[in-house]
């Protein structure tokens, strides 16, 4: 026999052992099955439960606790409201600061000298 | 909650998502269905452990890899972004890594697997050849090179086209159907119990 022949046999024996191989490729054993699906299982319900309380941050729970990100939102928008009416207040209305701090008593204490702070302290 | 582990029969999927593919059952998964993880267990865990049982030769270590893979596929499920690639590609891919770092942590001499006859009745004895000569397929696949492993199996064993191989092993046609004639070669050579004559080079 030659050794191109012994080659060719050779090949058909493995190309049977493949072909028997293919016919025979194992079943998925039942108890794995049950065990695949108690995973997935597991996994699917751990996703559906909620973030457990003590797993959640301090900042987390104070925002549940003023109603969540929507109440967060309002909350912004009155605060920015709040500092634009400080800052530029529309005309009819009365200026807080003058209210507090009347124009006519009030001084800068940058346009007084230090001369004339010792100058009250003698008098 | 639902039972699913009360029996077999019980777990396994109905066959009326026979349509529905791969990516559908696992963002049908993702959103909370049970139901679909049953139909994903009976379509890909058998894929997945007679990959491994090829590629190990050892039903337990295989069936820890399938559970494994599987689990592996019930996380990632949130994150599958359908259309980008099969599932089934996933996880071959995540399956043949798996048998890999199993091989690298422990190295069986397979040769020991192989069982003693036990009687003299001709049906045993036609069985034991038959299994000898299954066994004779394991032992020439273990003494492949990881690679030229993978694509033997993937190719003549599960039946899977070259291109699908190639995005499994992440190369391209070309170095498949090397890889697999280089494999084929390999194991003819070694069943013929000429495995001095061969190069053992991988890749």
């Amino acid at each position: 026999m030659n050794w191109g022949t012994k080659m060719a046999e050779d090949e058909m024996d493995l190309d049977q052992l493949l072909a028997k191989a293919r016919q025979t490729r194992p079943d998925l054993p039942d108890d794995l099955a049950v065990r695949i699906v108690t995973d997935a299982e597991t996994v699917r319900l751990d996703r559906l439960k909620p973030e457990s309380s003590s797993r959640r941050s301090v900042w987390m729970r104070m925002l549940d606790g003023i109603g969540g990100w929507q109440s967060m939102g309002g909350l912004v928008a009155a605060s920015a409201a709040g500092v634009w009416i400080g800052w530029s207040a529309p005309d009819f209305l009365p200026d807080p600061a003058a209210i507090i701090y009347p124009q006519e008593n009030s001084f800068v204490v940058a346009d007084l000298g230090l001369d004339a702070l010792f100058l009250e302290d003698a008098e | 909650m639902e039972d699913l582990t009360s029996a077999p029969q019980d777990v396994r999927g109905a066959d009326g998502a026979a349509d529905t593919s791969d990516d559908a059952l696992l963002r049908q998964f993702a959103d909370g269905d049970a139901a679909a993880a049953r139909v994903l267990t009976d379509r890909l865990g058998p894929r997945c452990f007679s990959v491994a049982m090829r590629m190990l030769g050892n039903r337990a270590e295989a069936e820890d890899i399938t559970q494994d893979a599987m689990m592996r596929l019930w996380k990632m499920a949130p994150n599958w972004v359908a259309g980008q690639a099969k599932v089934t590609t996933w996880l071959y891919r995540v399956t043949l890594n798996l048998c890999v770092d199993m091989q690298r942590k422990k190295r069986p001499d397979r040769l020991d697997d192989v069982p003693e006859p036990e009687d003299e009745d001709p049906s045993a004895v036609e069985r034991l050849q038959e299994a000898a000569r299954k066994d004779a397929l394991q032992v020439a696949l273990s003494q492949l090179p990881d690679r030229q492993r993978q694509a033997v199996i993937l190719r003549h064993i599960e039946e899977l086209p070259n291109p699908d191989i190639a995005g499994i092993m992440g190369i391209s046609t070309e170095a498949v159907e090397s890889l697999t004639a280089r494999g084929k070669r390999a194991l003819a050579a070694i069943l013929a119990g000429r495995q001095d004559e061969l190069g053992y080079e991988d890749g």
